[in-house]
């Protein structure tokens, strides 16, 4: 198998607190990983490691090495600006900024030099049909994308994320501010992509892990205590905590 | 630690579905003891009341079902709950079948109520009853205790079962040939036997199914 991010021995602190222990995972490429587990086990906490969105706390400290596609993305050399555009995130409610549809996908291609409006309206348009909004869009592309529903807004956001054709897209928790049928329809668009992009999801829906992902991690008290495949995980866990957390005994 | 959330009403829908199989197994064990005291003493109101056992089961039985279709669907329960409820409906197949089979040794019990049948056939089949019934009361048992050992017990009975199975054929003919006449009522005591060999199959199965619900592996 191939994997797209290991993660050895990972360690992170906000001040004094410890709130990743000794992680140590590997990620499949152009697959689904769920990470699950109680509010506060870290989850948030891992994937915003994986594109280096926790720098932006100054209390933030870490040790141990990610890698992405065999490259430790904190090293000093490494571009973050350049890092991000690889690893892509969409967030738990949809955030478009406040211009038009068009621009909002166009934003991070803009940002990486592409200014040529042919090259733009092309990929933006790839990018929409990607997120499988086009349709809904194609006629509305310079009206503000605050007026679409949340669940068009979402898919935007992944548009704008897979616009700058990223490795890895991390989504976190990106189904929980939506009705059922957005959610479906995101959960369709992640099975579409893992196609072309790795993707680790944290989710609090242990079915949605089970649709939407092949591998699943479970997190508590800031580690990992069982990875491994979702079907595996969800039908014969092998750690005690992992069976009662997924069934409900507590979180 | 975080805070303990047992599921209440989840945990109480598990439950129910638990004392559901087994009222289901003691009503088919019933069945199947006074099927066959039947045999051996001959009783009208006792067929009539296991024929009845054998269709409340039945009915017993879809109800378990609509339960563990209902329990799914809103629990959406996964791991060890999700393995218990699939067991449950497999056992619930089971013990339908049991009860069935209990009635439809009542069948052969009117065939050979005014029959003399020799003794060393009869001797092989009171045998087996008394190992069946055995097997089904573990198997009933090894799943509500959730108890390897027992269900792995029942892998051997059967066994022992199938030997005494062949044992019963082979004494069944041989008492075909001594005496022709026997062979209108002793083909009977043969569809009895394999009646007998597949309750059997039913407890083993029940055992089987308790394996993997507990290992989630092949037994």
């Amino acid at each position: 198998m191939e994997y797209i991010i290991e993660v050895e021995d990972l360690n992170v602190y906000f001040d004094e607190l410890h709130i990743l222990k000794n992680i140590n995972i590997k990620i499949p490429k152009n697959a689904v990983t769920s990470l699950i587990g109680p509010s506060g086990c870290g989850k948030s906490t891992f994937i915003r490691t994986l594109n280096r969105m926790n720098d932006l706390i100054s209390t933030f400290r870490r040790d141990g090495t990610v890698l992405l596609d065999g490259e430790n993305i904190y090293n000093p050399k490494v571009d973050v600006v350049n890092l991000r555009k690889r690893v892509g995130m969409v967030f738990q409610k949809p955030n478009p900024f406040p211009k038009s549809i068009f621009d909002n996908v166009a934003y991070g291609l803009r940002v990486h030099g592409i200014n040529d409006k042919d090259v733009l309206a092309q990929k933006v348009e790839e990018a929409l049909k990607s997120a499988a909004l086009w349709e809904e869009v194609e006629n509305i592309l310079e009206k503000s994308a605050m007026g679409l529903s949340g669940g068009q807004q979402q898919r935007l956001c992944i548009a704008r994320t897979i616009a700058v054709e990223p490795d890895v897209i991390l989504m976190d928790e990106p189904c929980s501010a939506l009705d059922p049928i957005s959610t479906t329809k995101i959960e369709d668009l992640i099975h579409k992509l893992k196609k072309d992009y790795t993707i680790i999801i944290v989710t609090h829906n242990m079915q949605q892990a089970t649709r939407v992902s092949k591998y699943t991690a479970f997190f508590l008290h800031g580690e990992i205590v069982e990875s491994g495949k979702t079907d595996q995980i969800f039908l014969e866990p092998t750690d005690n905590r992992t069976e009662d957390y997924i069934t409900g005994r507590f979180g | 630690m975080e805070k303990r959330h047992p599921r209440i009403l989840f945990r109480k829908r598990l439950k129910e579905l638990r004392a559901d199989v087994e009222q289901m197994g003691k009503e088919a064990l019933s069945a199947y003891r006074d099927s066959i005291k039947v045999l051996l003493k001959y009783d009208e109101e006792k067929i009539k009341r296991i024929v009845e056992t054998a269709d409340k089961i039945d009915e017993m039985n879809y109800n378990l079902e609509h339960k563990t279709l209902s329990v799914i669907a809103s629990e959406q329960p996964v791991a060890g709950d999700l393995r218990f409820i699939e067991t449950c409906i497999k056992v619930g197949g089971h013990l339908k079948r049991i009860g069935y089979l209990a009635s439809n040794i009542t069948e052969v019990a009117k065939k050979i109520k005014d029959e003399e049948v020799p003794e060393k056939p009869m001797d092989d089949i009171i045998h087996m009853a008394d190992i069946v019934e055995n097997m089904v009361s573990k198997s009933l048992a090894a799943f509500l205790g959730q108890n390897m050992d027992i269900a792995r017990e029942l892998r051997r009975d059967d066994d022992k079962v199938d030997d005494l199975f062949d044992r019963a054929l082979k004494d069944i003919t041989q008492s075909m040939f001594d005496d022709q006449e026997t062979i209108s009522y002793l083909v009977y005591l043969l569809f009895l036997a394999r009646i007998l060999e597949r309750i059997a199959d039913r407890a083993e199965n029940i055992g089987d199914r308790t394996i993997f619900m507990i290992t989630c592996k092949k037994p």
